[in-house]
């Protein structure tokens, strides 16, 4: 196990492997398989024959349209950061491409397992976009790198707020005002000459500030009062010795702190009443399907 | 588990939360990986104890509603 706190919390149970994982259907080990066997791919030989980029903007719209065509449902661009790379890690392209897919928000009425196999399957999804748009800007002539959860060494909601995708919520997730916190990610580093999208602030964090919905949904207690503040932006660090009796450590995918920020009300009111209304008759604090 | 904070110190004295750490070897693990950044170099960092209220703990006024 790569993360050092759920590898102390399992063998402190006895175990050798996380319930959760342990668990899963074989529908989800056939989408975490599909992100694996795409891996190889996502960097490959770049075409000698560069197109010339004489237009950067008309480059930029052709690319965006692309990931659109390939299955994205938000496209953002950014100039590649130092704090966007994973530490020990080098990516050495001036360009990074976030492509997110959106989760269909009508699963949540249907249980954990309904939940987590749509949560898999747009993580397969991004994979293919990223593999496929990463391969499209390899045949112009310029290098790609595809990056996913099968392999990658960029940062998510670093890259995801610069390219003004979203803001980070109470509950650790990116949020987007169309599609809340529920959505996922694949990325494209390049050096393709792109223009760069600007962050966008529309309220998120000042909300909250005051909201606490997923704080009081959480039956792990694990998302925090207060925050800390990072290069200026709130942080709500989540503990995660708190999270993972409720997330690794049953078999059930917990998902809730998403599920239940009412970003997503504007665009699935009556879902989200309706899941709401779940969770007060089981006393929000709980897994919900005990 | 421990739970400690890396801060990063910048040249004007302003302290940005790296991240939440569970041991003391993660933490420095994180903080050699920083120091070795050359875009960093002007930074200082600090691994201080998580103060117990920053965490979340359970607030029995808001169970009940």
């Amino acid at each position: 196990m790569a993360d050092p706190v759920l590898a102390e919390m399992v063998h402190a149970t006895g175990a050798t492997e996380s319930r959760h994982y342990a668990a899963v259907k074989p529908t989800i080990q056939d989408y975490r398989a599909s992100w694996v066997k795409l891996a190889p791919f996502r960097d490959g030989p770049v075409n000698s024959q560069r197109e010339t980029v004489n237009d950067p903007a008309a480059m930029t719209a052709r690319i965006k349209a692309r990931a659109t065509e390939l299955g994205a449902d938000m496209v953002g661009i950014c100039r590649l950061q130092p704090h966007m790379i994973d530490l020990g890690s080098e990516v050495a392209h001036e360009f990074v491409i976030a492509c997110c897919v959106a989760e269909d928000y009508e699963k949540v009425t249907q249980g954990p397992d309904a939940v987590e196999e749509e949560a898999m399957r747009t993580y397969a999804k991004c994979t293919e976009v990223a593999t496929a748009l990463a391969a499209s800007v390899r045949e112009m002539g310029y290098p790609a790198i595809a990056h996913h959860n099968g392999a990658s060494e960029v940062q998510a909601i670093p890259i995801f707020y610069q390219v003004g995708l979203g803001e980070l919520g109470r509950h650790g997730s990116l949020i987007n005002e169309k599609f809340g916190a529920s959505f996922r990610p694949g990325f494209v580093t390049t050096d393709l000459p792109l223009v760069e999208d600007q962050p966008r602030e529309f309220g998120v964090q000042d909300f909250c500030m005051n909201c606490n919905v997923c704080q009081r949904n959480c039956p792990g207690d694990a998302i925090p009062q207060d925050h800390v503040i990072t290069h200026g932006i709130k942080r709500w660090l989540i503990d995660l010795e708190k999270c993972y009796p409720y997330s690794r450590l049953r078999e059930e995918y917990c998902h809730l702190c998403v599920d239940a920020c009412p970003y997503i009300v504007k665009s699935h009111p009556e879902t989200y009443k309706a899941f709401m209304k779940e969770r007060k008759q089981v006393g929000y604090k709980t897994p919900k399907t005990y | 588990m421990e739970k400690l904070y890396v801060n990063a110190i910048g040249p004007d004295g302003n302290v940005s939360t790296v991240g939440l750490f569970y041991s003391q070897a993660e933490a420095q693990k994180i903080v050699d990986l920083l120091r070795a950044n050359p875009d960093r170099a002007s930074y200082r960092y600090e691994i201080v104890e998580a103060v117990r209220h920053v965490l979340s703990e359970k607030d029995p006024v808001r169970a009940r509603s």
